[in-house]
């Protein structure tokens, strides 16, 4: 054939320009993001063992307390220690969006897969599935369902997996049908590659930035909507340290010791943003392995 | 406006040059680095003069364009001068290029089909790039669409008032043209004008370009990939390689002896499509990126005369004849043993293999029929169309876009179902591959296979080669005892080095992926090779190595080939048939030979006349 000496020379060249393009620097803002994260992921595993004091030990004779030596948050109207209570929080504020975000990644990517690549009825039916659940107004079904069947966290998180996973099934399907009619695909067609197997492990690998991104996005919002539920009593008894309840409940204390409510409302603004910033960094990292220069 | 003969080329070379770049240079800048996109570009183009700058993809030819033009994309500066009328272009101020883009220099791009705003009418276009002053009524203005229009060729008025996505191709491109033209322009730039068009169109708007030309007295900068192309339009020809000239001569003398290695490696590499031709001569390696080659002669990793001296600085142009230039360091030395090897090419004639009929065909197509629906349109790709491969057989199908021929191999292969006629290959009846059994779809698979034309999208780029080729060994030889050793003799029989298993397509030139692409079909084993396009989406000097690979995989295995493709000269060289398709249905069967040299079908006459050719003929016979 070819002489192979100039055309295995240029293709090192190419390979170690890929190297460098790799091992490029992750910006500062990209490690507060994942140094947030690791925190709460902390909190939300060992917070009873980080907290300074117990969260639910009440100390009624210094309610409403601004922060000082002992409590540094301050304490709240039944004299309850805020930052233990916002360390134990993040247990609530990072399981239910956790299985919310992982429930819609596995549902929402096998349907959106199966409606993108094989059309037709399979198709029409999970579309017109999807467009049905878009027309539900969430808040109301939330409302509704606590309502009749008694509020709980839990059943919070299954209603809004319900929810979350119809957007989940048309983002991979549009990604998906971006992907079906690529030469790559058809190849993998004409060697008589099974369906699943395309589905999987053809098409599913250049979904994945938009999959993960996307999951980064749900976890997020998922946070900021239970966090809301409980601030509007659907879902925790009000004993639970949670970031959304503590809202709600400490709404009251704003001009006596506002960082009690002010720390929870900034750890939820800060997990979202932190999250987020995750998906788009993800987002960029798995793009440039494929096709990427 | 096309007249039956052109007037012989304006152009007074002792006249001073209208524009002249002097050391243009083009980098991309990044936060980290800055890569070379061209270094020290020196053309001079004088008044009524065409000038051809002929590359490969990533030369840089599109970006001296748009830097002449001041239409460098973000991200990308130009440093040396680009002189006009006494003036440095590369120094005017965005609101003086305004008065100079259209009406001093017009520019016209490669794609018709996204160049002209789809939301405008083609009237509007032109009216629009009409010069502002003096006022026209809107009479004056109608009347003089519709001259322009008729200037290139257009004489139907109604044109003015379609939109683009309601013409062909070919068409757009002339509205294309009138609105570069619309402000006069002293010069004309033209970007791969006919690189999105069919064949036979491409001869029609060159010959169109160069008549305006000749007519207007404009001198003209013609922007191709297409040697052919360039000596049939242009007086001169400059060639760019990895960012720097390498040659510059009058399109006679480029032809017939040129000065530098690279042009004489794309001369020789081109298949012919006049006689059939003892092997290509291809260049090894494909096309560096400048910076790679830095310091050195561009071509010297590529280059069978490549000696230290080459390597030591980086050869400008030198005058080494009159009106000649090269950067060849070597080429007092050489020159002798490059025309030695040009009149070999040209003399050495391959005895052609006779066409056998085949017997029993292995795949045999009878009035097979496609129809396309879409809501209520419904568009008929095949209508009706019979063939017959071979074992062991070369086949060519030739036809331009919308001839129904890439329908056709999609049906083969099962991508698409035939909407009627009868499909067997290999003895089992393929028309509708969903009724068959798994067993029968498995036997079909390991008979045809397809190399698809686009490298770039046909490798998953999410894996590496080695997991992309061992699924397809378990799929087509899953009794293989060792998966990690046929990925590598796989590798090895398309001229690839078993290591590269590991890397990912990315890391991989256009030529390299079609080989990849070619050792996936094998796998499967097939005896015949359905092959859409293989070459027309990889750089010219690549072209021939994959076409001498699938000669040799032929001699080696025993191969058939289907090659559905526009060229004739690829048809030439490598099939032994050939069918011709117009418009769904074959037009014109027979052997490759008989077919090209005595067509009977007026359309076959047609696409012969549509290959390039130096001689003023060429151009002046178009319609």
């Amino acid at each position: 054939m070819t002489s192979a000496d100039p055309v295995l020379l240029l293709g090192e060249q190419r390979l170690r320009a890929g190297a460098r393009a790799r091992r490029r620097v992750v910006s500062p803002v990209i490690w507060l993001a994942f140094a947030v994260m690791a925190g709460v992921l902390l909190m939300a595993l060992f917070g009873a063992l980080l907290a300074p004091q117990s969260p639910s030990a009440q100390h009624l004779a210094i309610v409403d307390a601004p922060p000082s030596g002992a409590h540094w948050l301050g304490t709240d109207a039944l004299g309850r220690d805020v930052l233990s209570r916002v360390i134990a929080g993040a247990r609530t504020a990072f399981f239910g969006p956790l299985v919310i975000a992982a429930a819609s990644f596995v549902l929402g990517n096998l349907l959106g897969l199966l409606a993108g690549y094989r059309g037709g009825l399979a198709d029409a039916v999970i579309m017109r599935w999807v467009d049905f659940m878009w027309s539900l107004p969430s808040l109301v079904i939330l409302v509704v369902v606590a309502g009749t069947v008694g509020s709980s966290y839990w059943l919070a998180v299954a209603v809004l997996i319900v929810l979350t996973v119809p957007f989940d099934t048309r983002v991979i399907r549009g990604a998906t049908l971006e992907q079906v009619p690529r030469p790559y695909v058809e190849a993998a067609k004409t060697l008589g590659v099974p369906r699943w197997k395309i589905m999987l492990f053809h098409i599913w690998p250049n979904v994945s930035p938009v999959a993960v991104a996307n999951t980064c996005l749900v976890f997020a919002g998922s946070l900021v909507t239970l966090a809301g539920l409980e601030f509007l009593g659907l879902g925790l008894p009000p004993g639970i340290p949670d970031w959304g309840l503590m809202l709600s409940q400490n709404e009251a204390l704003l001009f006596t010791n506002p960082l009690a409510t002010i720390a929870p409302g900034a750890m939820i603004v800060l997990t979202a943003i932190a999250m987020n910033l995750i998906g788009d960094w993800l987002y960029e990292l798995l793009t440039s392995r494929g096709a990427g220069r | 406006m096309i007249p039956e003969s052109l007037p012989a080329a304006t152009h007074d070379p002792s006249a001073a040059p209208v524009l002249q770049t002097e050391g243009l240079r083009i980098d991309r800048v990044r936060p980290d680095r800055r890569d070379t996109i061209v270094t020290a570009i020196d053309l001079t183009l004088d008044p009524g003069e065409t000038i051809g700058i002929v590359g490969e993809s990533g030369s840089g030819k599109s970006m001296t364009a748009r830097a002449i033009m001041g239409l460098l994309p973000r991200g990308l500066v130009a440093g040396g001068t680009v002189r006009y009328q006494d003036r440095n272009l590369l120094d005017l101020t965005e609101r003086e290029w305004q008065a100079m883009r259209g009406s001093e220099i017009g520019l016209i791009l490669q794609d018709p089909f996204t160049m002209l705003n789809p939301l405008m009418a083609c009237g509007k276009i032109i009216s629009e790039s009409l010069l502002r002053e003096p006022r026209l009524s809107r009479d004056a203005r109608r009347a003089e669409v519709v001259r322009r229009l008729a200037e290139v060729g257009i004489r139907d008025a109604s044109v003015a008032g379609r939109y683009p996505f309601q013409l062909s191709g070919g068409m757009r491109q002339r509205v294309g043209i009138a609105a570069a033209l619309a402000r006069d322009p002293r010069v004309l730039i033209a970007d791969e004008p006919t690189t999105a068009l069919d064949v036979t169109t491409q001869r029609d708007v060159l010959a169109l370009i160069k008549s305006i030309q000749a007519a207007r007295g404009m001198s003209l900068i013609l922007i191709t990939h297409d040697l052919r192309v360039a000596f049939a339009v242009c007086d001169r020809v400059y060639v760019l390689y990895a960012g720097s000239l390498i040659e510059m001569g009058s399109s006679a003398e480029l032809d017939a002896e040129p000065l530098h290695p690279y042009s004489l490696g794309l001369l020789l590499s081109e298949p012919s499509a006049e006689r059939r031709t003892g092997g290509l001569v291809a260049i090894p390696g494909s096309v560096p990126a400048p910076d790679e080659v830095a310091g050195s002669c561009t071509f010297a990793p590529r280059c069978n005369w490549a000696a230290p001296a080459c390597t030591q600085d980086s050869p400008r142009l030198a005058e080494v004849a009159p009106g000649r230039l090269s950067a060849c360091v070597r080429l007092p030395e050489i020159r002798a043993e490059m025309a030695a090897l040009r009149r070999r090419g040209e003399q050495d004639d391959r005895p052609v293999a006779a066409a056998q009929p085949a017997e029993t065909p292995l795949i045999k197509v009878q009035d097979a029929r496609k129809v396309f629906r879409n809501g209520r349109r419904t568009v008929t790709a095949l209508d009706g169309v019979s063939i017959e491969v071979g074992e062991h057989e070369s086949v060519g199908i030739v036809g331009e876009s919308g001839s129904g021929k890439t329908t056709l191999a999609r049906i083969l292969v099962g991508l698409e179902r035939a909407t009627g006629g009868q499909i067997s290959v290999g003895g089992i009846p393929a028309t509708n591959w969903a009724s068959l059994s798994e067993r029968d779809r498995r036997r079909l698979r390991s008979t045809i296979q397809i190399v698809f034309q686009d490298p770039y999208s046909s490798l998953n780029p999410m894996r590496s080669i080695g997991s992309i080729l061992r699924e397809a060994i378990a799929i087509g030889a899953p009794d293989m005892p060792d998966r990690g050793a046929e990925v590598g003799n796989l590798l090895r029989s398309v001229g690839l080095p078993a290591d590269y298993a590991r890397r990912k397509p990315v890391a991989l030139s256009g030529g390299e992926r079609q080989r990849v692409a070619i050792a996936r079909v094998l796998a499967a084993r097939p005896r015949v090779l359905v092959c859409d396009e293989p070459v027309s989406a990889l750089d010219m000097s690549v072209q021939a190595q994959i076409l001498n690979l699938l000669i040799s995989l032929r001699a080696e295995r025993g191969l058939g080939y289907l090659f559905i493709t526009h060229d004739l000269s690829i048809v030439r060289q490598l099939t032994e048939r050939l069918y011709v398709m117009h418009s769904g249905r074959v037009v014109e069967s027979g052997p490759t030979e008989d077919v090209l040299s005595s067509p009977r079908d007026p359309y076959t006459a047609a696409l012969l006349r549509s290959v390039p050719r130096p001689e003023p003929e060429w151009l002046a016979a178009s319609k």
